[in-house]
C-alpha cells in the first residue's frame, strides 16, 4: 500500500543570510502492507508529523520517493495530489479539524461535494458513513455542539465518506479521555477488519501501538531496526 | 465540484457575513448606477438629435448649393443637372427657379401673397411628387398649386386679426370653399420704377393639386408656373427672376441669377446607404452639398466620443467600488483560511478554491450590476420628468417635446454590466488567488 523509499527531508530556518538547515528525516524506506494497521512511534520532535506530512503530500520531500497504492505520490503535482488525496486518503487529525461553521452531516458531506457527486447520492451515503460511525442522530449537529469523541467520529465519517484504501492519523486520540480514546480505537480496528481499510496511525502512547499489527518507530530522524510485529 | 454546488457553498458564505457583502453590492450598485445614469445622459441627447435631424429633413435628400471653381461659387446649370442624373444611385434631380417676390393671387374676392416657382414636374414626380387632383399643366398658363394653398386663400377685405385664428392658420369661415381644378386665377406682380409702384396682372389657369406632405407640420402653399410665365413676369420687371428694384440700387447686379441657371437643385437618392457615397462623389467634383446623412455622421462621431468619455468616467466609480470588493474578499479569504486549509488538505484543488472565490465576487458584481440598473432607470425616468421640468420653470421656455436627456438602451446595460462584471472579478482575482496559495499545515495550526 505504502512505500517509502530513501527519504530525507530538511527545514531551512532563519532569514536570508544567516539560514541554517534543521534535518529531520533521513534515509527513511519502509513498506505498508494492504489493511494493516501500523503505528508509528517516536519521541516528540523526533519528525513523525514531518513524514505522515510528506505522505500526505502537504509537503513536498528534499530527496526520496513515495508510492501510495502504485502511484508514486513525490511525481505528482498540486492539483493531481489534491485530487489523488480526495480519493485515495482520509485524514483523522489530533484536533479533529472539522468546519466549525458546518453540521457534522455538511463536514462528513464535503468530501462528495467535492468529488462531484449528486444530491441523493450524497444523502444516502453521507447518512451510511455517520451510521457506521454511530452518530445517525447527530448530523445536524455544529463541531461546537459534540463532545470530542463525537467530533472525532465525524472527522472519521469525513475520512471515510469516499471509501479510500488508506488512513492517515497524526495522534487520533491525542485531545480525548481513556475511555473515549479505547471507544475509538475499537472503531478503527472494526472498520479496518470490515472494510479493509489500511490505517498508518501515529502515536505517543503504547495503547495505540496495541492495536496495530506493526510498529515502526522513529528516532532522530531515522528508522529503528526491527519494528516489532504485532499479531493479534 | 459542480457548479450548482459551488454555488451553494458561495451562497452559505456570503450568508454569513451578509451586512458586510451586502455593503459591497450596494457599492458596487452604486457604481454601476453612476455609470449607466452618466452615460444615458449621452445616448439620449444623442438620440433626440438624430430624430430631430431625421424628422426635419428627409434622409435621401441631398441639395447641392453650387459648383466652386476658381475660389467662388457658381450657380447650377443643365449641364450639371445632366451630370447628376448620371451619377448611379440617383433616382430624381429636381430644380427649381424661384420667383424673388411673393405675387398675389386671386380668385374672385379671394387672395393669397405666397411664392412661385417653375419646376421640372417629370423629375418631381421621380422624386415622389403626387398630385391631389387635376393634372399636370399643359399650356404654358397653367399652373399647379401647393396642397395647403386653398386654405391660405382667404377673403380680401378683412382685417389681419380677423382673418387668422391662434394657430397663425385662416379661419375656416373666410377660407376659399370652392373647387380649384380649372379655375381662373391671377397672379399679380410688382415693380417699382421711379418712386412708384406698378403692377402685372397675369391669367392663368389651376390645372393641379399636389398631395399633402408626409409630415404634418409642413405646409406647402407654394405655385408652379411655367418657364413662359417666368419670362413674362421677367420681361415685365426687367430684371432675372423678378427681382423688385430697391430705389438708388437699380443697377445692382451682383446677387442676380443667371437666367439659365437654378436656385433650388436637389438630389435624391434611391435610398439612405449610397446618399454618402453620392456626397462623396458631389464633393470630388467641387460641389457644395447638403445631406442629413453625413450631419448624421458628423452628430454621430462627436456623440460616440462623448459617450466613450461618459463611460470612461463612469468606469472610475466602478473601479473605487471594485475597492470595496477587493476588500472584502481579502477579508474574507483571511476569515476562512482554516476552513480552505481543511478543504485542500482532504482534497480540494486549487482551481476549485480560487473559484469558489472568483464565483463569489462575481456574484457580488452581478448583484451589484443588477441592482445598480434598476437604480439606474429609476434615476434615468426621474430625470427625464424632473428635468424638463426645472428647465422649463428657469428659463420659462417650453422645450422640444422630444427631447430625452436620459435614454438606457439595451447596449449600455450589456456594456455596464459587462464592465461591472469585468471590475468585479479582476478585483476579486488576487484574494482568489492568495486563497489558493494558503499553506495546508499553516492553516490547520491556525496560523494564518
Ligand atoms: N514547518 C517547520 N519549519 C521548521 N521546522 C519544523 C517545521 N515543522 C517541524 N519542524 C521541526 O521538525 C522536527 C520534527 O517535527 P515533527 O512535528 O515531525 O515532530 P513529531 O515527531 O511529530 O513531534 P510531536 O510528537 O511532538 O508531534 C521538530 O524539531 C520541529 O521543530
Ligand atoms: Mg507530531
Amino acid at each position: 500500500m505504502i512505500t517509502v523509499k530513501n527519504l530525507y527531508h530538511h527545514f531551512e530556518l532563519g532569514k536570508k543570510g544567516n539560514k541554517t538547515t534543521l534535518s529531520v528525516l533521513q534515509d527513511i524506506s519502509f513498506q505498508v502492507k494492504e489493511k494493516e494497521i501500523v503505528a508509528i512511534k517516536g519521541r516528540s520532535g523526533s519528525g513523525k508529523s514531518t513524514l505522515l506530512h510528506l505522505i500526505s503530500g502537504f509537503i513536498h520531500p528534499v530527496k526520496g520517493e513515495i508510492w501510495i497504492d502504485g502511484t508514486k505520490v513525490t511525481d505528482l503535482n498540486e492539483t493531481d495530489f489534491a485530487a489523488f488525496r480526495l480519493q485515495h486518503l482520509g485524514f483523522i487529525f489530533q484536533n479533529f479539524q472539522l468546519i466549525p461553521s458546518m453540521t457534522a452531516y455538511q463536514n462528513v458531506e464535503l468530501p462528495l461535494i467535492l468529488s462531484g457527486a449528486t444530491q441523493e447520492k450524497r444523502k444516502a451515503v453521507v447518512q451510511e458513513t455517520l451510521r457506521k460511525v454511530g452518530l445517525e442522530n447527530h448530523g445536524e449537529h455544529y463541531p461546537s455542539e459534540l463532545s470530542g469523541g463525537q467530533q472525532q467520529r465525524v472527522s472519521i465519517a469525513r475520512a471515510l465518506v469516499l471509501n479510500p484504501p488508506l488512513i492517515l492519523a497524526d495522534e487520533p486520540t491525542g485531545s480525548l479521555d481513556s475511555e473515549t480514546e479505547e471507544n475509538l480505537l475499537e472503531l478503527i480496528q472494526q472498520l479496518n477488519e470490515e472494510m479493509g481499510i489500511t490505517f498508518l496511525i501515529i502515536t505517543h502512547d503504547d495503547q495505540v501501538a496495541r492495536i496495530g499489527n506493526r510498529t515502526i518507530e522513529i528516532a532522530d530522524g531515522a528508522l529503528v531496526e526491527g519494528g516489532v510485529i504485532h499479531e493479534i | 465540484m459542480k457548479f450548482k454546488d459551488q454555488f451553494q457553498f458561495v451562497r452559505q458564505n456570503m450568508k454569513k457575513n451578509k451586512v458586510r457583502v451586502f455593503m459591497t453590492m450596494l457599492a458596487t450598485a452604486i457604481g454601476c448606477a453612476f455609470l449607466i445614469v452618466l452615460a444615458s445622459v449621452g445616448f439620449g441627447l444623442h438620440d433626440s438629435l438624430i430624430q430631430d435631424t431625421m424628422q426635419n429633413r428627409a434622409v435621401t435628400e441631398i441639395q447641392v448649393h453650387g459648383k466652386e471653381t476658381d475660389g467662388s461659387y457658381q450657380a447650377l446649370k443643365d449641364e450639371d443637372i445632366d451630370y447628376f442624373e448620371s451619377i448611379s444611385g440617383v433616382r430624381a434631380v429636381t430644380r427649381k427657379k424661384q420667383l424673388q417676390q411673393s405675387p398675389v393671387f386671386s380668385i374672385n374676392d379671394y387672395q393669397v401673397q405666397t411664392m412661385a416657382m417653375t419646376t421640372d414636374f417629370p423629375s418631381e414626380m421621380k422624386a415622389g411628387l403626387e398630385l391631389s387632383k387635376g393634372k399636370l399643366p399643359e399650356k404654358d398658363n397653367e399652373i399647379v398649386v401647393g396642397h395647403d394653398f386653398a386654405s391660405r386663400l382667404a377673403k380680401s377685405n378683412i382685417s389681419d386679426e380677423e382673418l387668422y385664428n391662434d394657430q397663425d392658420q385662416v379661419k375656416e369661415k373666410y377660407q376659399y370653399d370652392g373647387d380649384l381644378i380649372g379655375k381662373e386665377i391671377e397672379m399679380k406682380v410688382v415693380q417699382i420704377e421711379d418712386n412708384e409702384e406698378k403692377s402685372h396682372t397675369i391669367p392663368l389657369t389651376i390645372s393641379g393639386i399636389t398631395e399633402a406632405p408626409n409630415r404634418e407640420w409642413f405646409q406647402d402653399q407654394n405655385v408652379y408656373i411655367s418657364e413662359s410665365v417666368l419670362k413674362e413676369v421677367e420681361q415685365f420687371t426687367g430684371t432675372n427672376r423678378g427681382m423688385i428694384t430697391t430705389p438708388g440700387q437699380e443697377d445692382m447686379s451682383s446677387g442676380q441669377q443667371q437666367e439659365d441657371s437654378y436656385d433650388q437643385v436637389t438630389i435624391y437618392a434611391e435610398n439612405m446607404e449610397v446618399v454618402q457615397e453620392i456626397s462623396d462623389e458631389l464633393k470630388n467634383k467641387n460641389y457644395a452639398s447638403y445631406s442629413v446623412v453625413s450631419e448624421i455622421q458628423q452628430i454621430n462621431m462627436i456623440f460616440t466620443i462623448i459617450k466613450t468619455g461618459l463611460i470612461i468616467v463612469g468606469t472610475i466609480a466602478v473601479l473605487i467600488a471594485s475597492i470595496g470588493i477587493y476588500n472584502t474578499m481579502t477579508m474574507a479569504v483571511t476569515e476562512r483560511a482554516p476552513d480552505i486549509g481543511i478543504m485542500k488538505a482532504i482534497g480540494a484543488k486549487p482551481k476549485t478554491i480560487k473559484r469558489i472565490f472568483l464565483l463569489e465576487s462575481g456574484m457580488i458584481g452581478l448583484a451589484g450590476a443588477i441592482i445598480g440598473t434598476a437604480i439606474a432607470f429609476i434615476v434615468s425616468m426621474a430625470v427625464n420628468i424632473a428635468l424638463p421640468l426645472i428647465l422649463e420653470s428657469v428659463f420659462k421656455e417650453e422645450l422640444p417635446p422630444e427631447l430625452r436627456f436620459s435614454m438606457i438602451p439595451w447596449s449600455l446595460v450589456l456594456i455596464a454590466a459587462g464592465i461591472c462584471l469585468l471590475v468585479t472579478v479582476l478585483s476579486g482575482l488576487r484574494p482568489a488567488r492568495r486563497a489558493t496559495q494558503i499553506d495546508v499545515l499553516k492553516a490547520m495550526r491556525r496560523e494564518v
